[in-house]
């Protein structure tokens, strides 16, 4: 199957969502992680406590792919993510972190062709607003 | 005149590097250059308008594409509607004798970039595949090349008679005027740049390193 057949058939829906309760600890906790020192981020007691821009990027769902999609994950790597951010996330905030397949693609490369799969989980509060939109790219390589 | 022809902004997928930070570098290391192409992977980019950054760095930013072929990617400069009508730029299986051969009918140049590279580039198909008509200029300079892949597009160049371009292809801010083309005459927009590539009074260079 290439790219155009799996974009038409695996993209436009969104395959899994996930709920998430955010407590102040687990946001300084990775703010610390990050090396962040401002206490905006770090300290639960600053009155302008929050998330550091990229706490999204750390949340996961529960499939990393729609069901009976046809990748060889021997053949894949991590391409990174990206993060496009909207408003930060509080102590307190019920998450809501919804994916999709936002494209899929491909390109040549010094080491052969490649597919392009994008990930993208949206993540919205419990008042409904868009906090986050998360961008992980999935790369298969073809056989040697 | 001295411009980079090869570069990447944010709207690659690969891309790091917004146009503005590119301008800003390339003022603050006082690199030798007067402006520079985005050629964006697998796309044109007819939206942005880089007309306000032109003015306030003194620099040409002009836009075209990076298309893939069978025989690895070609730059393509002048793209214009007809041209994009004419074959699918995101696909990565093009022919390309058609790119040549319709970017010639709609005005555009189409030049091989990093043909010594792997996979993507143009010697290596040359080799394996058979020549292909319609080759006028290649680019012999690529910033991201590899130790003897330059050399190996500069014969190859050398051997046919081809013009020769340079580009940096930078991805990330530092890499932009790695490589460029110096042009006997003034360049202003990017039908300016389609008669002076088909002038053929140019040449690859490697400007000047960084002043600071």
């Amino acid at each position: 199957m290439n790219a155009e057949e799996l974009r038409s058939r695996f993209t436009g829906f969104v395959f899994d969502d996930i709920d998430l309760d955010v407590e102040a600890d687990s946001l300084a906790g990775f703010a610390l992680a990050c090396g962040e020192t401002l206490p905006k981020f770090t300290d639960p007691s600053d009155p302008e406590f929050q998330s550091v821009p990229n706490y999204t990027t750390r949340i996961h769902g529960t499939r990393s792919l729609p069901p009976d999609f046809p990748v060889e994950m021997d053949r894949c790597f991590d391409a990174g993510k990206s993060i496009e951010i909207h408003a930060p996330v509080r102590p307190g905030d019920k998450i809501v972190g919804r994916s999709e397949i936002a494209d899929i693609y491909e390109k040549t490369g010094r080491t052969g062709n490649m597919l392009f799969i994008v990930h993208r989980m949206s993540f919205y509060n419990q008042r409904g607003e868009h906090l986050s939109t998360v961008d992980w790219r999935l790369v298969q390589r073809e056989m040697e | 005149m001295i411009l980079d022809l090869h570069s990447h902004s944010v709207a690659s997928d690969d891309g790091r590097a917004k146009v503005e930070n590119y301008c800003q570098w390339i003022a603050r290391k006082g690199l030798p250059l007067d402006g520079l192409v985005l050629t964006e992977h697998r796309q044109f980019d007819d939206e942005s308008d880089y007309r306000p950054l032109e003015d306030r760095f003194g620099l040409l930013i002009l836009k075209a594409s990076e298309v893939e072929t069978e025989y690895g990617h070609v730059l393509v400069f002048g793209v214009n509607d007809d041209l994009r009508a004419a074959f699918d730029f995101a696909r990565v299986d093009n022919r390309l004798a058609t790119v040549l051969s319709e970017s010639r009918r709609c005005g555009a140049v189409a030049v091989p970039c990093h043909p010594g590279r792997p996979k993507v580039g143009l010697c290596a198909h040359w080799e394996t595949r058979g020549p292909v008509e319609g080759i006028e200029i290649l680019e012999v300079l690529n910033g991201g090349s590899r130790e003897g892949e330059n050399e190996e597009a500069l014969a190859l160049a050398e051997r046919y008679g081809w013009g020769r371009i340079g580009g940096s292809d930078s991805h990330i801010v530092s890499h932009v005027g790695r490589c460029a083309t110096r042009f006997e005459e003034e360049v202003r927009d990017t039908e300016g740049l389609v008669r002076a590539l088909r002038g053929g009074r140019f040449d690859a260079i490697t400007p000047a390193p960084e002043s600071g």
